[in-house]
């Protein structure tokens, strides 16, 4: 136990997450009890009792998505507020990378959130039918969700506990500046050529999902998400910091930036979820087109926001950085 | 028209079932006039809910024109509510500080229709239930049989085929319950079906009910075909 657990941020944030936790952990046997007797054809009493708990259910996961969306923006401003109190860590990128936790627990929060939307939509599509033809499959998804709270639980703990405090960490300039003789862009890119493929993945995304090809939106989006981190750590954001040296993700979600990094990051994965969520329910014969909608409109934003950087930063100063 | 089968609500209490409802079967052929009778406490109002779709069944059956009600998920409920059943409250369930125009087009959201529609059709279900005099009335500036009146015009506003009563003459005297049953007998010569629930004596006089149905707790006790 460090003086971490005592920080008002974190104390918080493990109140939530426990909360979250004996929801999910409700959910997920009443879930399983679901999966193993459902049976629409049957009016027994507990076939009756199995479809008002199918609604208990939804609106648990309606609220568990809800808090967890709030909760990994809150989560990335938490980190970022405990740089104070790390040794080394000036933002977040230092603190997230106390430990081999970080990262991980980043990225199945990101997948926890995008499950439940998958799970959200599949439930919306499920009740616009008499009969729930979607019921398996989406409980299923449920208990895929509520398994990744599980897992994102262990490493939350995990990563709280193993940041030693007496140990500096790496930060911005040191792990994301330009290190001489390695080449951290990745498949052997320059900028030029990442920039190339950042434009063409986002032309190629939207033109895939105008042209309703879903195998090709789901292999652009991800690629576009996977460069695009790239393309806004190491050029995009140096527009934003307006200094050449600095290469950060999180710096951006700071008041010196207006927070604009979570408008950065939040268009792109937005726009990517959507449209991975519309790929797979095409996938199911479903239509939906406001997730197509906000699909292509989100990672626009993204595409418009960061140009607009580099844009600006020329027609100010006559140079690129 | 409303098919049920093996019916039963209950509560657990203390790992005990208490029925509300025991092994319910109950058949409503289309245009017929049913009276559900049996002393407060029986189930009938219970009984009604659920074939409204305001409640759920513990388990069992309820069909309505071949969907089953009982298994309706929520946002398909509404809709077919507002469709194919009316239903007359006991204590009228009218909404206070609106008058009787707005209230009867209350049905009428789920339909999405437009204003003047709605609005035409409102008043032809005031002029039916003979109440349109009173349409600029808010719910406190009528009597109780003027009320009654009000809520079976709500009820009729969508057209539906199944009207469903829960003790519409409780809180009416002798003259204006005569009112309500000569509108009742209005809707059955259109054709409505028409289930009661009741215990007041007045509708054992009626001329035109198919079947007087007793329910004691929780159980039919008897069906008699009138």
């Amino acid at each position: 136990m460090n003086e971490l657990f005592l920080n008002n941020y974190v104390i918080v944030y493990l109140f939530s997450e426990t909360v979250l936790f004996l929801m999910a952990l409700y959910a997920f046997f009443k879930d399983i009890v679901i999966l193993k007797y459902w049976d629409f054809e049957s009016f027994s009493a507990r076939q009756l009792k199995l479809e008002k708990q199918g609604y208990l259910l939804s609106t648990i996961a309606t609220f568990i998505f809800a808090l967890k969306f709030i909760l990994l923006i809150y989560f990335v401003y938490m980190i970022d507020s405990l740089s104070i109190i790390i040794p080394g860590a000036m933002c977040g990128a230092g603190v997230i990378s106390a430990n081999s936790y970080g990262m991980p627990l980043l990225f199945i929060k990101l997948t926890t959130i995008f499950t439940f939307l998958l799970f959200l939509t599949l439930n919306n599509l499920d009740l616009k039918a008499k009969n729930y033809p979607l019921l398996k499959l989406k409980s299923w998804v449920l208990l895929a969700a509520l398994l990744l709270i599980f897992l994102e639980s262990f490493f939350d703990l995990s990563y709280l506990f193993n940041i030693d405090l007496s140990v500096p960490v790496s930060c911005c300039s040191a792990l994301f500046g330009n290190l001489e003789g390695a080449n951290p862009l990745p498949f052997g890119l320059n900028i030029k050529n990442l920039l190339i493929l950042y434009y063409t993945l986002y032309i190629a995304s939207v033109l895939a999902i105008l042209l309703e090809n879903r195998f090709l939106t789901a292999f652009t989006l991800i690629l576009f998400a996977i460069i695009s981190y790239y393309a806004v750590v190491y050029f995009f954001g140096t527009y934003i910091y307006q200094l050449p040296t600095h290469k950060c993700p999180f710096c951006m979600m700071q008041k010196e930036y207006y927070y604009v990094g979570y408008l950065v990051w939040g268009s792109l994965f937005i726009g990517l979820f959507f449209g991975l969520i519309w790929v797979i329910i095409g996938f199911l014969k479903y239509k939906n087109k406001t997730a197509k909608q906000i699909a292509i409109a989100s990672i626009s934003l993204f595409v418009v926001l960061c140009s607009s950087y580099v844009l600006f930063y020329y027609l100010k100063n006559g140079v690129f950085l | 028209m409303v098919i049920i089968e093996n019916l039963n609500k209950f509560y657990e209490i203390d790992g005990q079932k208490q029925y509300i409802l025991n092994g319910i079967n109950l058949s409503v052929q289309k245009g017929e006039c049913v009276i559900l009778k049996g002393v407060s406490g029986s189930g009938k109002t219970t009984l009604l809910s659920i074939i409204a779709g305001l409640d759920k069944p513990s388990s069992g059956k309820v069909i309505i024109d071949g969907e089953a009600v009982s298994k309706l998920p929520d946002m398909h409920l509404s809709k077919f509510r507002a469709k194919k059943i009316g239903i007359v409250f006991q204590n009228f369930n009218l909404l206070e500080g609106v008058n009787l125009l707005d209230n009867t087009m209350v049905p009428l959201i789920a339909d999405k229709i437009g204003l003047k529609e709605a609005k035409d059709k409102a008043l032809n279900a005031l002029k039916l239930a003979n109440i349109e005099h009173k349409a600029n009335k808010i719910p406190s500036e009528l009597s109780g049989g003027e009320k009654q009146r009000g809520a079976i015009a709500r009820a009729l506003v969508a057209n539906p085929n199944l009207i469903l009563c829960d003790e519409p003459t409780a809180n009416l005297d002798r003259e204006n319950s005569l009112k309500f049953i000569s509108a009742l007998k209005k809707l059955h010569s259109m054709g409505k079906t028409l289930i009661i629930a009741t215990h007041d004596p007045i509708f054992e006089e009626l001329d035109f009910k198919h079947k007087v149905v007793e329910i004691s707790q929780g159980k039919i006790g008897f069906a008699v075909d009138a």
